[in-house]
């Protein structure tokens, strides 16, 4: 086995293979603008409206998701050390079945299409779970003791018990048929994909990232050797809590504390970086792991007060602080990461050495687009948040800046993929002139 | 002999590896590039192989890398090159 934290073209994906998915995430968020700015206050009015729970999903699966999809098939090959089998083939499946999946999910849930949710069920049920299969296979390959690895692993678990339990639901939504205590699956569903999932993925990579692009020091080994497996322990223990309300608590208490402990040592570590310069990264790491402590206190605070928990704000303040706070900032700034450096590293591995000069990653995008977008996100991520604890005036101008906001994202991607199949262009038609 | 020296200590990744990357450029046949840095730059080796260079690696009681790079053909001046 290779070294797991080499990279070379033979082992990376073609460029195609995460850009795919990279480049239509951004339009999903934009098409959940567009929902919030159709229905306006009332898409809010209710988590159990079917609207919401569409919009809802063509963030977490359609953008979120399709993310994440995309960056784990350009990783696993380098944490595996093996080069993928067929990764053009296995993107285009999955990235075809999953995009066309959401957008019948999400549209047969708003526009209430029972046919859609039928056929959503078996396209999302086997991309995902082939998806799923094939994560759990390649890191078998990979360095057990990595603790990246381990909770990517125990993140793809996640994901997988997500899933089913999603088409579960969504079968008795469109069949009808009795379903014992569905509003506690509905609840654990949400639970496993958004901390489960998400979560562990988000604390998995933070232990290699934050330490490398923000010149951190390195997690805590005392923290970094049980976060994971205890976080991954209580999200199943919670399975069997259905008849045991208290058990229930301790363990949401746990994955409080534990996600709680995760963020307050990232803005530690934060704060005792090399070089504290500006940077837009930074910043967004730094409200996504806010989002998260604020989600927990919030958690806490409806504990204590029943009267928050009864209120219909609650679960839409959890709902945004968890999707839009947190996981959608820490996504976005790590999609600023991973793409101007894909294009940078295939275009410097094709020249190869004698070639003409590349541009490097800051002219790829520079970083002036990106913390502008960065703005538009955090105005529209407060907008939100005012619109339900506030006045629902606050609606249409969140839904508006979220939309301009994925759409400026969509466009800081898609101009350095045109500079890399242009540059590549340039190169092989200078290769075949010279040839000629 | 000339030798070029980057000290890329607690630069953002991928800053280091373009820096390097750029001076290979300009390395003269019989030159040497010594790359400072805090952290073993993997990814930058299958590249350097793929170019056509040796490299060797060193790490200091300061927790710093330095990494001489080489042209191919100057592979014995380096003692046992190509290896991390």
């Amino acid at each position: 086995m290779s070294n797991p934290a080499e990279l070379s073209l033979d082992q990376a994906p073609p460029i195609g293979v995460p850009f795919r998915f990279f480049l239509t995430a951004p339009l999903f968020a934009l098409f959940a603008a567009l929902m919030l700015l159709w229905q306006g206050p009332d898409l809010l009015s209710s988590r159990w409206n079917p609207a919401l729970l569409g919009t809802t999903h063509l963030l977490t699966l359609g953008y979120m998701g399709l993310i994440m999809l995309g960056a784990i098939l350009q990783m696993l090959p380098v944490v595996a050390g093996v080069p993928m089998q067929r990764p053009k083939l296995i993107a285009s499946i999955v990235h075809i079945s999953v995009t066309g999946g959401i957008l019948l999910l999400c549209s047969g849930l708003i526009f209430s299409v029972p046919v859609a949710l039928e056929i959503s069920m078996v396209a999302l049920g086997a991309a995902l779970l082939l998806f799923v299969v094939l994560v759990i296979i390649t890191l078998r390959r990979a360095m057990p003791q990595n603790v990246t690895v381990r909770a990517i692993r125990m993140a793809a678990l996640m994901l997988a018990a997500t899933v089913l339990l999603g088409l579960t639901l969504l079968s008795n939504y469109v069949f009808g048929w009795w379903l014992k205590d569905r509003e506690m699956l509905v609840n654990l569903h949400l639970t496993w994909g958004l901390l489960g999932w998400v979560g562990l993925l988000v604390v998995g990579v933070a232990y290699q990232v934050v330490p490398m692009f923000q010149l951190t020091p390195h997690y805590p080994a005392k923290l970094t050797s049980w976060l994971a497996g205890l976080l991954f322990t209580c999200f199943l223990g919670l399975a069997t809590t259905s008849h045991s309300p208290a058990f229930r608590w301790v363990l949401e208490a746990i994955l409080a504390v534990g996600f709680a402990t995760f963020a307050l040592t990232t803005l530690w570590l934060q704060s005792k970086r090399r070089r504290k310069l500006p940077d837009v990264t930074l910043n967004f790491w730094r409200v996504g792991m806010i989002s998260l402590l604020l989600a927990i206190a919030l958690w806490f605070m409806a504990q204590i007060v029943p009267a928050i928990k009864n209120s219909d704000a609650y679960e839409l303040l959890l709902g945004i602080l968890m999707i839009v706070g947190f996981a959608m900032s820490i996504i976005n700034c790590m999609l600023y990461k991973i793409v101007p450096f894909l294009v940078w590293f295939h275009l410097q591995s094709r020249r190869g050495g004698n070639g003409p000069k590349v541009p490097n990653v800051r002219e790829i995008l520079p970083e002036s687009r990106a913390r502008l977008q960065m703005w538009l996100h955090f105005s529209s991520l407060c907008m939100l948040l005012a619109s339900i604890t506030l006045t629902t005036t606050f609606t249409y101008p969140a839904a508006l800046l979220f939309g301009v906001s994925n759409l400026l994202l969509w466009l800081n991607i898609i101009s350095p993929s045109r500079l890399y199949y242009l540059t590549n262009g340039q190169g092989q038609t200078t290769a075949s002139s010279r040839l000629n | 002999m000339q030798e070029h020296i980057i000290d890329a200590r607690w630069l953002e990744p991928p800053e280091p590896m373009e820096l390097t990357l750029d001076a290979l450029g300009s390395l003269e046949l019989n030159g040497q590039l010594r790359l400072l840095i805090h952290r073993m730059p993997h990814m930058l080796f299958p590249i350097l192989q793929e170019w056509g260079y040796s490299y060797q690696t060193n790490c200091s009681d300061d927790g710093t890398y330095e990494i001489i790079i080489c042209h191919k053909d100057q592979i014995a001046r380096l003692g046992d090159p190509g290896k991390p």
